[in-house]
């Protein structure tokens, strides 16, 4: 039992990661169509994560009205509007719209789900400018720093910036282009290095937190 | 409690109105100050301009209706004037939350534009597996999605006549919200089917995609409303993210005075703070 739980997941992970990764550099057609099958498998793995991602909602959610906990209500409002849009979408046989005439499916799409989530992006503008009133002030110098820059890309960003002040637009496409980009970039290749790392201990059993710390 | 303090500790329901206002006013009364396109932008439309017709551009429209306000702008104009120079359209998105609207804006810019579904352009609509698909349409796009969006088989579709994969893609567009996005295109897509790509995205993430874009990763680059406005301006129809400027300008430049009053009455307090430290 302890070869199947732990050596086996071992094996399965260091033969496909070594395999995989060889798989990029070579362009035979055998090569070629083991990936299409990989990748195939990896589409519908991610179909059935998605039933598991679902699952593991209602379990959470079902709990926390069992219980009464805090913000219990809540949790019944988030399975009436699972469980109500699955019922309209398989009633819609999941189309938004037949020959342009928008279903009851499409109906709760468009009228519940895209103002809601505009809803919460918008109002974020609102959050963000009162947090900036309180929270941007200049204590250090490199928040000074932070400060002038933060100002110099809002202003050139908009054409009311680059009206008063014509030249915060170049200066703002500086600061993006070289400064920003080269940053960023130094974090890009940190970062990248740091996954090429993991991936190593991964494929060879040094990392082995993903299996999951349960008993022997 | 002295006046800077009052106003440090201002209701930040005032606040509120204020960005209401500045919001709301340049939009009911437009004032229309000259945008100035962006050699980022310039990239993508440039690169369109220069395709001969019936080539293959896909767009991948990878955002939800949170981000509609910036993006689907954005996708409009790129559509607009890809139908304007005849361009096969192949669209689809990474986002499932994002499939409605995708559609709803395609068809309804394919029907202004006199474009058939099917032979002008084809919506793929949204398949699991994230990045995975990007892998899967590089090797054989018609296994990735033997279905476009309204079941229709995709294989004898005249608009992908040639195309076999991503390799016969000529152009394509990720317009992101985050990921996956533009960077999952360039590294699984681009990088390995070698396609020309271009980007679009919000303005938040914008930065971020800068050093694909200074490394020729990207060949250009749509940040935020303002990267739709200047799209809208070079092809000469001017809508949405055009009129959403003032807006948006006049919302700048608010924070940017808040941001300023904020610290004058921080100062002007560490001052008195220092002064009667001084007199004790």
């Amino acid at each position: 039992m302890i070869f199947l739980r732990r050596q086996m997941p071992l094996l399965i992970t260091m033969i496909t990661g070594l395999i995989f990764a060889a798989q990029y550099y070579v362009p035979h057609p055998a090569s070629e169509q083991l990936l299409t099958s990989a990748t195939k498998w990896l589409q519908i793995i991610g179909g059935f994560a998605l039933v598991l991602g679902v699952t593991s909602l209602f379990h959470v959610h079902a709990a926390k009205i069992r219980r009464k906990e805090a913000g219990w209500g809540y949790s019944v409002v988030l399975y009436a509007g699972m469980l109500g849009t699955m019922a309209v979408g398989w009633w819609a046989n999941g189309k938004e719209s037949v020959e342009g005439v928008s279903t009851a499916f499409g109906w709760v799409y468009n009228f519940m789900m895209v103002p809601l989530q505009g809803t919460m992006f918008a109002i974020l503008a609102f959050f963000i400018a009162s947090a900036a009133y309180r929270s941007f002030r200049a204590r250090s110098r490199e928040a000074a720093v932070l400060l002038i820059a933060a100002v110099i890309v809002m202003m050139g960003r908009v054409p009311l910036g680059e009206y008063l002040v014509p030249i915060s637009g170049d200066i703002s496409q500086w600061i993006l282009n070289v400064l920003n980009a080269s940053v960023r970039r130094a974090i890009l290749i940190g970062v990248s290095l740091g996954a090429v790392a993991l991936s190593f201990k991964i494929i060879f059993g040094v990392e082995r937190s993903y299996l999951g710390g349960g008993k022997e | 409690m002295s006046f800077a303090e009052r106003m440090l500790n201002i209701d930040r329901r005032i606040i509120f109105v204020v960005i209401g206002l500045c919001t709301l006013l340049p939009l009911l009364y437009p004032v229309g100050l000259p945008i100035k396109i962006s050699q980022e932008v310039r990239g993508v439309y440039d690169h369109i301009e220069s395709l001969p017709e019936h080539s293959v551009v896909l767009l991948s429209l990878d955002f939800d209706p949170a981000s509609k306000p910036e993006l689907y702008p954005q996708a409009v104009a790129i559509l607009r004037h890809a139908f304007k120079k005849n361009l096969r359209v192949i669209a689809m998105t990474l986002w499932v939350s994002g499939t409605g609207m995708a559609d709803e804006l395609l068809t309804k810019v394919a029907t202004e534009s006199g474009k058939q579904r099917g032979a002008d352009y084809v919506f793929l609509g949204w398949s699991p597996g994230g990045t995975a698909v990007i892998i899967n349409m590089g090797q054989d796009l018609y296994n990735a999605f033997p279905s476009d969006y309204g079941g229709k088989p995709t294989k004898g579709q005249p608009v992908l006549e040639g195309v076999n994969s991503l390799k016969d893609v000529t152009y394509a567009v990720s317009l992101s919200a985050g990921n996956p996005g533009v960077e999952a295109w360039y590294v699984f897509g681009k990088d390995k089917y070698k396609f020309e790509l271009g980007g679009g995205c919000t303005g938040v993430i914008a930065p971020g995609l800068y050093p694909l874009l200074r490394s020729g990763q990207l060949n250009g680059l749509i940040g935020g409303l303002r990267g739709a406005a200047e799209y809208e301006s070079l092809i000469g129809e001017k809508g949405r993210a055009v009129a959403g400027m003032d807006a948006q300008s006049a919302t700048h430049v608010a924070i940017i005075v808040l941001v300023a009053l904020c610290n004058i009455f921080y100062f002007s307090l560490r001052r008195q703070a220092r002064q009667q430290g001084s007199q004790s």
